[in-house]
């Protein structure tokens, strides 16, 4: 598949969603149902593989590029996937000019209120999924404790977890 | 924009580290970048964090790639948006090819299993450590009703009504426009 076309199916598919697995019924309709280049398995194994590394969910997109048109793919995926994100420039300057308004400063502010609350119900899936066990469930106290209340690096942090994730299957075997 | 004018290259450093160790998709890697630039080094202040994680929610694609641009450009112009972005994201990009190709024997990996998960509690601790941080200065200031009412509220909303995202953000910023708080006065 030219690998131009990649990009602006890609990018069209980004464009008309709001998060990282939202553009996945778009990619589906135009790579396996429209163009034949992928087959369901393949995009699944996109999805997986996206999924399964660090870094936004959206990265699948790199995936299917590559699965699509080799490297050429890849890098027009990985285009199309970064492209979006400076459209938030031009509304961060529009409303940095304004920023003296009390009202605007005032809903700012709410929003961060907001955040706090999102950010709290984003956790609750991932911690159903990981925290499976007593083990767990102090791996995340712990992380906790140290990043409220301590200036610990966050890499430190989930370094260490994963040293202790990775030594809690070798001990045992040795 | 305000405060302190970080260099472009250290800033690059932090999104390329914490964008690309931090499992669990974009919100996690939120949370990390907003500890390290918020709360340890003090270069990002919490109406430039709300700013940049509502209008990447409205910015269409990967919210946590339009979040690095803004905070990038908010903290030091055009220049750190870019790295911001092409740091946080290519090497996470390369990896999602390698795991492509060697799927089964990565992700079957006992070691690397172990490893996700055990990380994977770490950030749900990150995550709850971050949320508390970013209410805690409200708290301080005798605005709890409004502690309550938007982070309570906006739990409630998503857990319970399944709202999303966007819609309860114009909400809050609605109530916030309308409820003037102290300082803003």
């Amino acid at each position: 598949m030219n690998p131009l076309l990649v990009y602006l199916l890609l990018l069209k598919a980004n464009l008309i969603s709001f998060s990282g697995l939202a553009s996945l019924p778009i990619v589906h309709a135009d790579f396996v149902q429209t163009y034949h280049v992928l087959t369901e398995r393949q995009l699944n194994t996109a999805v997986a593989a996206g999924r399964s590394g660090p870094g936004p969910a959206g990265i699948y997109i790199v995936s299917v590029g590559y699965l699509a048109a080799g490297v050429p793919g890849a890098v027009a995926g990985y285009l199309a996937v970064i492209t979006p994100a400076f459209l938030v420039i031009p509304l961060l300057r529009l409303l940095h000019e304004k920023a003296s308004n009390p009202r605007l400063r005032s809903a700012i502010r709410a929003i961060l209120l907001s955040a706090a609350g999102l950010l709290l119900s984003a956790s609750i899936p991932l911690g159903r999924d990981a925290l499976t066990g007593w083990f767990a469930v102090a791996i995340a106290a712990v992380s906790f404790a140290l990043l409220s209340f301590t200036k610990v690096e966050t890499l430190w942090v989930i370094l260490a977890a994963a040293a202790i994730g990775a030594g809690t299957v070798w001990m045992p075997m040795h | 924009m305000e405060g302190m004018k970080p260099s472009v290259a250290a800033l690059a450093w932090i999104y390329t580290k914490l964008g690309n160790t931090t499992f669990g998709g974009g919100d996690p890697t939120i949370v990390a970048l907003q500890r390290e630039f918020g709360e340890r080094r003090k270069w990002l202040t919490g109406e430039q964090f709300a700013l940049a994680f509502s209008l990447s929610r409205v910015t269409p694609g990967t919210n946590v790639l339009a979040f690095c641009a803004a905070t990038g450009y908010q903290m030091s112009g055009w220049a750190a948006a870019m790295l911001g972005v092409l740091g946080a994201s290519a090497p996470s990009a390369v990896l999602a090819v390698w795991l492509t190709l060697g799927f089964e024997s990565a992700v079957g990996n006992v070691y690397t299993n172990a490893a996700i998960l055990a990380v994977l509690a770490a950030v749900t601790g990150m995550m709850v450590s971050s949320s508390f941080a970013l209410a805690r200065p409200s708290l301080n200031r005798r605005a709890w009703p409004r502690v309550v009412l938007l982070s309570g509220g906006t739990l409630l909303l998503r857990e319970v009504w399944n709202i999303s995202p966007l819609q309860i953000m114009v909400v809050a910023s609605t109530i916030g426009a309308l409820w003037l708080e102290d300082e803003a006065r």
